[in-house]
């Protein structure tokens, strides 16, 4: 699953690379605008230690703020899942907070916060967050009727129990969300650093940026679009071994 | 009976397609062509682009038989690469740009130099800081944009007095002034003309004097704005590129003229209307200091000197593995 994971971000990451080449072979464009194969090369080799090690500082804070809004989604989700008044101004309130956009919202965190570890992990969780939160919510507010309907029947439904069904009886749902969201938090995190922080691999693009050179950020995507893959493969195989985990009983049973 | 009706309309739409697009070819070649150029600031629209606001509100551009839009920058904007990839004919960069393009084969020559003094200087409060001479800069916390070319002014100036790194702590600068504000940095780096005159009077407001050092006047010498074309536009239309910059200096003549102040001003406001006119009068009054430091200086004036210093310091920092002979693009 790993290896697999790997080929397909190689192969989506050498169609990019050959599209922008051929855009610089076929215009006839300077490296200025469009590096060649040979200073993508030493760019690679100039900074790939620095990179590897942003990468990794950014892939951690991105990992701590993706479990931030596991966590909050599902105390929000639990909430906001009931029909009643403040179930309602929970979603409400919740689907506002993300209505404004990033850009506009982290300048404050960062002048509130400082440009520390602090503002970029919020900022990550909150841009994970709301398709994590959507799901949740979705999953949390529609009754599994056939099982809920004996605990109902029987008097011995509570809010943990309910919580309970509805997640495991969605678990592959719940898995697929978290994995897709995992990829958001790397970005949220990044584009923290790109607009306010002074560590991670956003951070370094954006000093790439100001130099015009666009062969260092090719190699930052690099490592970026490597290190994601692993992180993707490792909140899959959890996921399975979960998802496994539940299955056997029922086979069991069968 | 209905198919032949709609061949019939069908053919006579043709033809009035037809025939309209010929009447409008034959009445292009009838009219001379006004060359349509696109003009690629380095930053939004605001006091140092002055000249080129004054030239196209008054029609200068037009006078010059040249139809001219003009393109606020920001910081992910690069003309450079603009005018290679035929998004632009003309734009401005620094010579921090230049000299990298080159360095890179863009094939991108420049037509006039428009800021004579770099604006790039450094604020800090008179009554926390001393700092009488570059020497002085020694033991002080000095905000810099890492890969930006103020770092690159910073480096020069530290070399330049034989100051060693380990004896300043440079700090990671932003669009964010708390660090400033608050005394964790001594010395923020600033444009002088536009946010140096915004930034000094906040701290007038809270009663603090700040004053400025200026990398300039210390001797290092690194050209900021530019403006530049390609070499295929020099050498394929050297008459709209003559036409674009003698419109172009007139505009900044005429904005740099004190006798013009109040209309400059009020056309900037017009295009920056967040920044106070109060404000943007002080800006103006940099400006022009930057842009014709006398009276009978000619704007637009390249001072090649200054542009191999500017080259010389990047090659010193390995901002370019070998030199460009940035003269053979000016």
């Amino acid at each position: 699953m790993l290896h697999k994971r790997l080929y397909q971000f190689l192969i989506v990451y050498l169609i990019g690379l050959s599209v922008l080449l051929g855009f610089k072979y076929g215009l006839s464009l300077s490296d200025y605008v469009i590096p060649g194969v040979p200073m993508i090369w030493k760019a690679a080799e100039g900074a790939s230690g620095r990179y590897v090690a942003d990468t990794l500082n950014t892939l951690g804070v991105a990992v701590v703020g993706h479990m931030i809004s596991i966590f909050l989604a599902t105390v929000v989700g639990i909430l906001g899942r009931r029909r009643s008044w403040a179930g309602s101004m929970i979603r409400a309130a919740a689907y506002n907070i993300q209505a404004y956009p990033i850009v506009a919202v982290a300048p404050i965190i960062f002048i509130l916060l400082g440009d520390g570890p602090v503002s970029r992990l919020l900022i990550a969780a909150m841009i994970c967050y709301f398709p994590l939160l959507l799901s949740f919510m979705g999953i949390f507010s529609e009754p599994v009727k056939d099982i809920e309907h004996f605990f109902n029947a029987t008097g011995r439904m509570n809010w943990r129990l309910q919580v309970k069904i509805r997640a495991f009886e969605n678990m592959r749902k719940l898995t697929t969300v978290i994995v897709g969201s995992a990829t958001m938090a790397m970005v949220g995190t990044i584009v923290a650093e790109f607009i306010a922080a002074a560590n991670g691999i956003g951070y370094s693009i954006r000093i790439a940026l100001y130099q015009s050179d666009l062969a260092k950020i090719l190699v930052a995507l690099f490592y970026i679009g490597i290190f994601t893959s692993l992180y993707l493969f490792c909140l899959e195989w959890a996921g399975f071994r979960i998802e496994k985990r539940f299955e056997t009983p029922k086979e069991g049973r069968g | 009976m209905r198919k032949p009706t709609a061949i019939r309309i069908w053919a006579m739409v043709a033809a009035l397609c037809i025939m309209g697009g010929m009447g409008c070819k034959q009445q292009k070649t009838r009219e001379p062509q006004i060359p349509e150029l696109a003009y690629r600031l380095k930053w939004v629209f605001n006091t140092s682009a002055a000249g080129e606001l004054y030239a196209m509100e008054h029609g200068i551009f037009k006078a010059a038989g040249l139809s001219v839009e003009v393109k606020p920058g920001g910081p992910e904007k690069d003309a450079i690469k603009e005018l290679e990839l035929g998004h632009a004919q003309f734009g401005v960069a620094s010579a921090d740009m230049v000299i990298r393009a080159l360095s890179q084969g863009a094939p991108v020559v420049v037509a006039a130099q428009l800021f004579q003094i770099n604006p790039l200087q450094w604020i800090y409060r008179s009554d926390r800081t001393v700092i009488e001479t570059p020497a002085d800069l020694a033991g002080k916390v000095l905000g810099v944009t890492f890969g930006g070319n103020d770092e690159t002014i910073m480096r020069a100036l530290l070399a330049k007095y034989g100051i060693a790194g380990s004896e300043v702590e440079l700090h990671s600068v932003r669009y964010d002034y708390t660090p400033f504000y608050q005394g964790k940095v001594d010395l923020w780096p600033v444009y002088r003309n536009a946010q140096g005159i915004i930034i000094e009077e906040k701290l007038r407001q809270a009663g603090e004097k700040a004053v400025f050092f200026d990398p300039h006047g210390a001797g290092v010498r690194f050209v900021a704005n530019s403006v530049v074309t390609t070499r295929d536009m020099i050498e394929q239309q050297p008459e709209v590129v003559d036409r674009f910059i003698s419109a172009l200096l007139t505009g900044w003549e005429a904005a740099m003229d004190p006798a013009n102040s109040d209309e400059t001003i009020r056309i900037i406001h017009a295009y920056d209307p967040d920044t106070p006119v109060d404000q943007i009068r002080r800006q103006w009054a940099v400006t022009r200091k930057f842009v014709k430091p006398s009276s009978g200086f000619k704007i637009g004036t390249i001072d090649v000197s200054a542009w191999e210093e500017t080259e010389r310091i990047m090659v010193e920092q390995g901002l370019v593995q070998k030199p460009v002979n940035v003269r053979t693009a000016l």
